[in-house]
């Protein structure tokens, strides 16, 4: 892994996610903002801020993103997710096109 | 949503763990049969420390994970929280040091003096 092929997403608080870009990529909007001809500033520093979600939901969307791969791949598990996650990650995933 | 357009064999999505150091987590893609060794070699890639400089600590139960060995037979299994700690100036490595969101809202007044 190299680290041109990671993407860094940080939360509200600042706190930092080093993930695969192929991970990242499951959300349609990140997806959009690393690969629109336009080139987002993001894209280049491979860095995304998101002021609106918090770590705890943050870290969860990562997570579901590289179960979503590991599904698509065959390998089919649960996502567990706890209730009082539910309304936040849902609102996140809305506006991550997830 | 459902792509099956990524490239590889399937064995290359067989796990991930979650690695944390002060406010970051790296998340790594691995197999059960790579031994820490590896994974030090892929987080060298990512942060400039030398393998030797790096420590991992299984957190489910504080075991300092051995080079030679399989991420299977340490039992780091698919979404384990792995701890990374780094040599220090005086050659000693540090203690485990990850922030939590929680914790970060309070260190922030009182600033706790933890130098990440």
């Amino acid at each position: 892994m190299k680290k041109e092929d990671t993407v860094k997403l940080i939360s509200a608080e600042g706190f930092e996610f080093v993930i695969d870009k192929k991970a990242a990529m499951v959300s349609q909007t990140i997806r959009n903002m690393l690969t629109s001809p336009g080139s987002f500033a993001e894209t280049e520093h491979g860095e995304v801020t998101f002021p609106e979600i918090s770590t705890v939901i943050l870290e969860k969307i990562c997570q579901y993103f590289y179960w979503s791969l590991q599904y698509a791949s065959g390998k089919e598990t649960e996502f567990h997710i706890e209730p009082e996650l539910t309304l936040e990650l849902m609102m996140a995933a809305n506006y991550l096109h997830t | 949503m459902s792509q099956q357009s990524h490239s590889g064999s399937p064995d290359q999505m067989a796990m991930y763990i979650r690695v944390k150091h002060c406010k970051t987590t790296y998340f790594l893609q691995c197999d059960p049969t790579e031994t820490i060794l590896k994974i030090k070699e892929k987080l060298h890639a990512l942060i400039d420390q030398p393998v030797d400089d790096q420590r991992l600590i299984l957190m489910e139960t504080g075991r300092i994970l051995d080079d030679s060995k399989t991420l299977a037979d340490q039992k780091v299994e698919n979404d384990a929280v792995v701890a990374l700690t780094l040599r220090k100036d005086d050659n000693e490595f540090e203690d485990v040091n990850i922030v939590r969101p929680n914790d970060f809202y309070q260190s922030r007044d009182s600033d706790g003096g933890v130098n990440c």
